[in-house]
């Protein structure tokens, strides 16, 4: 199990509010605080503000989807300085093929159930700190490839 | 549901998949909220003393079977969602008409694609009556 990581700033970005605040119930349960945004410039503020652990980011985020909030803070900061895990109804090869280099850690396909996604979280937490204060950088993989748990 | 790219046609000839899926995540929510409440019940009983705490263990047996048929349910309709004929729709005005509860059907009316009013679960929650 990976639910050791507790007490960390997390970033919750989707338009639907069910699954927002039932995230948040679930994450916070879990020893996080979870902090929620339905548009993509709220998650590229709250990002930049509270430089969370991790961000969990609908691809389908209004307005201009999920993608270009990464976009933006590969942008900002070079590179994206905290692990990112994607949202998607319609999760194509072409999302996680861009996602990826951009920063996902995880990608997970809607419908979803609450309980899986606190695990698959604690486990990009344990696997992929964030590098806040470090100079954005992530640290390399053991093995020289990106995981992605599907 | 909201955010998502396709759909949502309107709440007059709404996907009946997206139907069973705004209903999953709807009962995952009220599961969510089924584990706080346990969560909570188990911190107000570890601080009860010993020849007291039996009194609150029957509710949080019943607060864990809700939470296992909320689970289920959401796994249903889930799996619904996925499973029906895409072309399929339902009428959903006067249903979600018949949400008393302001904040779901609110939640309700937007993922269906109709206007939102920013109600939260403060609104028409009941009152709470302590005596």
């Amino acid at each position: 199990m990976y639910l050791e990581s507790r007490g960390l700033k997390i970033v919750v970005a989707d338009a639907d509010r069910a699954v927002l605040e039932m995230l948040q119930i679930r994450l916070d349960l879990a020893g996080h605080e979870t902090h929620i945004a339905r548009t993509a410039p709220d998650a590229i503020e709250m990002v930049r503000s509270l430089r969370p652990a991790v961000l969990i980011l609908d691809l389908q985020l209004p307005p201009a989807g999920g993608m270009c909030v990464l976009e933006s803070l590969n942008q900002r900061y070079n590179r994206l300085p905290l692990p990112a895990v994607v949202l998607s109804r319609q999760l194509a090869a072409g999302d996680i093929q861009r996602a990826v280099p951009l920063g996902a850690r995880d990608c997970i396909a809607k419908p979803f159930s609450g309980a899986d996604i606190v695990e698959r979280v604690a486990r990009v937490l344990k696997k992929f700190p964030s590098t806040w204060g470090s100079g954005g950088q992530i640290p390399p993989q053991p093995n020289g490839s990106q995981t992605l748990h599907i | 549901m909201q955010g998502s790219l396709n759909k949502i046609r309107s709440m007059e000839e709404a996907r009946v998949a997206d139907v069973f899926d705004l209903l999953a995540w709807e009962i995952e929510l009220a599961g969510a909220r089924c584990i706080m409440l346990d969560s909570m019940i188990g911190e107000v009983m570890n601080s009860l003393p010993q020849e007291e705490r039996h009194k609150l263990q029957r509710g949080m047996h019943s607060v864990d079977l809700l939470s296992q048929h909320l689970t289920g349910l959401s796994a249903f309709a889930r799996r619904l969602s996925l499973d029906v004929t895409p072309d399929n729709v339902a009428p959903t005005v006067s249903a979600v008409a018949d949400v008393s509860l302001g904040a779901l059907a609110d939640r309700m009316r937007s993922a269906l694609g109709g206007e939102e009013q920013g109600l939260d679960d403060r609104h028409n929650a009941g009152n709470v009556d302590l005596f």
